[in-house]
């Protein structure tokens, strides 16, 4: 035991650290690929219509706060396309509500399996993110429901239908929020393990969010600096941008065809800076404590 | 003559060093593990901050600077292909963070570790079992974890339900199986990895008198086929049938290191010396 000298650091040649990088990649797309399997499968486990209510709970939650906020409150000025507005908003909100507070406490839930196999930690807040963008399209299903209402209700008040081509342009901006959700989800989950007070935080701040964010609330009614507030809360883009891609109506009446709204491309521009800013920083953070968080999880 | 004994001295060193060179290099060549001065530092428990109050006041304080103690101090040892080694010592000793240390999971804070080939951890059976869903999708899952295709787990899948003797229960969530259950589970699912080293951690006796029977039977088998353990155990007969090395881990620090008959007897006899006392 007497000499003491440094050992050398083994370095695996080039070749074989690129297939095993790539090994690991397909091993964490496995990984990820059961866990989403298992989440959207234990979600709704014994229960009778099972995954149906991925469809009914965001429809109901509609109808509840079409209750409150509309008849209650009066947000709705007997508009025929309110019950659209806010299920737009909700489920738009309620994927990133539930991306993140599931992956929130998902590294130290799962402490079992990263104290005891070599996995990068990743995969966790990836496969929450997954699921709730399953549930977010299984809520389409709602979205669609609800489309038909008012397709049908506004027959005749209306020009037009809510029915266009513009749903595609609401495709397009998914790729962006899940990018976001991801990245705020993975500085989420990473805080929680070095820091546990970040949960009871997190679950003010969400309610805080809701508000913040035009859901059930027309924002032209605001004053202006309380829009330009607005404006600074990543969520008001996404949300704003959604429903004006699913039904825009005009002053003067009409369904417009968002594809005629001139801002919609730099719209999705602002949703994909944004994105990619919050994917970069949880990479980063990713990246500072790969090394260290096992020792605290 | 005197001068040609010197020579001849000479040659006979020369030869000897250019052996032990040779020796060396072979031994590079076939070490599958090579663990060379690692050392291990944790944070004691009680010190870690883990909320916003206690890190500010810390801050506030000038009281950050880390309290460390060392888990692992300076460690060596190597495993040829084909053999096994066994890691001994008291609980704490920090047998199970070295094989964290194998397994990738944790970084030494000094030293290397060189490990190669296909490493499965059986570090705890069914720690990354997930109570809510069946045990099929937890064999699906686990399968995945240990690095396996989708097509890889569903043509094992049949094999790693017959070992584990869970026919009629694959589709009951796991919070309703028995413990025992579990581990038949567990070392079925980590069992049938076909890995180049198994990494164990006290694990060689789960279940009833026959699954035991079994999972010897298997952990023999792999052991004529050549897969190297690093097993970490409290039974000394254990570690004597199935290692050629050991290594004995006392308060982080290296006690011993060789031959596994040797390093348990010396184990054994300290044992016994402190119960004296």
């Amino acid at each position: 035991m007497e000499n003491k000298e440094k050992a050398p650091i083994y370095k695996e040649p080039f070749k074989e650290r690129v297939i095993k990088k790539l090994c690991d990649a397909k091993k964490n797309a496995n990984i990820t690929r059961e866990l989403v399997k298992k989440n959207i499968k234990i979600q709704y486990r014994n229960s009778v219509i099972g995954i149906f209510w991925t469809v009914l709970n965001p429809f109901l939650n509609m109808l509840v706060m079409f209750f409150v906020f509309g008849s209650i409150l009066g947000y709705s000025d007997s508009d025929p396309t309110y019950a659209l507005y806010l299920l737009c908003g909700n489920i738009i909100f309620n994927m990133m509500r539930g991306a993140t507070s599931q992956s929130l406490t998902s590294l130290v839930q799962n402490r079992g399996l990263l104290t005891k196999n070599k996995i990068s930690y990743y995969v966790f807040p990836l496969s929450n993110n997954i699921s709730a963008l399953v549930n977010f399209l299984f809520s389409c299903i709602a979205l669609l429901g609800v489309m038909v209402f008012v397709h049908f209700s506004t027959f005749g008040e209306l020009q037009g239908s809510v029915f266009s081509l513009n749903i595609l342009l609401a495709i397009l901006m998914l790729p962006a929020l899940f990018l976001f959700n991801y990245g705020i989800s993975m500085i989420l989950a990473t805080l929680y393990v070095f820091f546990r007070d970040i949960q009871h935080f997190y679950s003010v701040f969400l309610t805080l969010w809701t508000y913040l964010t035009p859901i059930f609330y027309r924002t032209e009614k605001l004053e202006r600096w309380m829009e330009f507030i607005l404006q600074l809360n990543p969520m008001y883009h996404f949300v704003q941008y959604f429903r004006n891609a699913i039904y825009y109506v005009s002053s003067t009446g009409d369904f417009l065809s968002a594809s005629n709204n001139p801002s919609f491309g730099g719209d999705l521009l602002i949703l994909y800076l944004i994105g990619l800013a919050f994917f970069a920083v949880g990479v980063l953070v990713y990246n500072l404590t790969k090394r260290k968080y096992i020792f605290y999880i | 003559m005197v001068i040609l004994m010197e020579n001849k001295i000479e040659i006979l060193d020369n030869q000897e060093i250019q052996a032990s060179i040779n020796e060396a290099v072979e031994e590079k060549e076939e070490n599958i593990i090579e663990v060379n001065n690692v050392s291990m530092e944790f944070f004691l428990p009680n010190e870690k901050v883990d909320n916003l109050k206690e890190f500010f006041i810390r801050l506030v304080k000038g009281k950050m600077e880390k309290k460390k103690h060392k888990v692992l101090d300076d460690i060596s040892f190597s495993v040829r292909k084909g053999e096994s080694i066994g890691l001994i010592g008291h609980n704490g000793a920090g047998k199970s963070t070295l094989l964290k240390i194998l397994t990738g999971i944790m970084r030494p804070t000094e030293g290397s570790v060189m490990v190669k080939g296909k490493v499965a951890p059986l570090l705890n059976l069914g720690a990354g079992f997930d109570n809510e869903a069946s045990a099929k999708e937890n064999v699906y899952l686990n399968g995945a974890i240990l690095g396996y295709s989708k097509r890889e787990i569903e043509h094992k899948y049949k094999e790693i339900v017959d070992f584990a003797e869970l026919h009629d229960y694959m589709n009951m969530p796991l919070k309703n199986f028995s413990s025992g259950m579990v581990a038949r589970l567990g070392f079925a699912i980590a069992i049938d990895v076909n890995p180049d080293i198994l990494l164990v951690d006290e694990i060689l006796s789960v279940g009833d008198e026959n699954f035991r029977k079994k999972c010897a039977a298997k952990i023999n088998e792999l052991r004529d086929r050549g897969v190297t353990f690093v097993i970490v155990s409290h039974n000394m007969s254990q570690i004597k049938n199935l290692c050629q090395k050991a290594v004995w881990i006392e308060d982080s620090h290296m006690r011993a290191y060789g031959d596994s008959k040797e390093v348990c007897d010396k184990y054994i006899e300290y044992c016994n010396s402190l119960k004296k006392h």
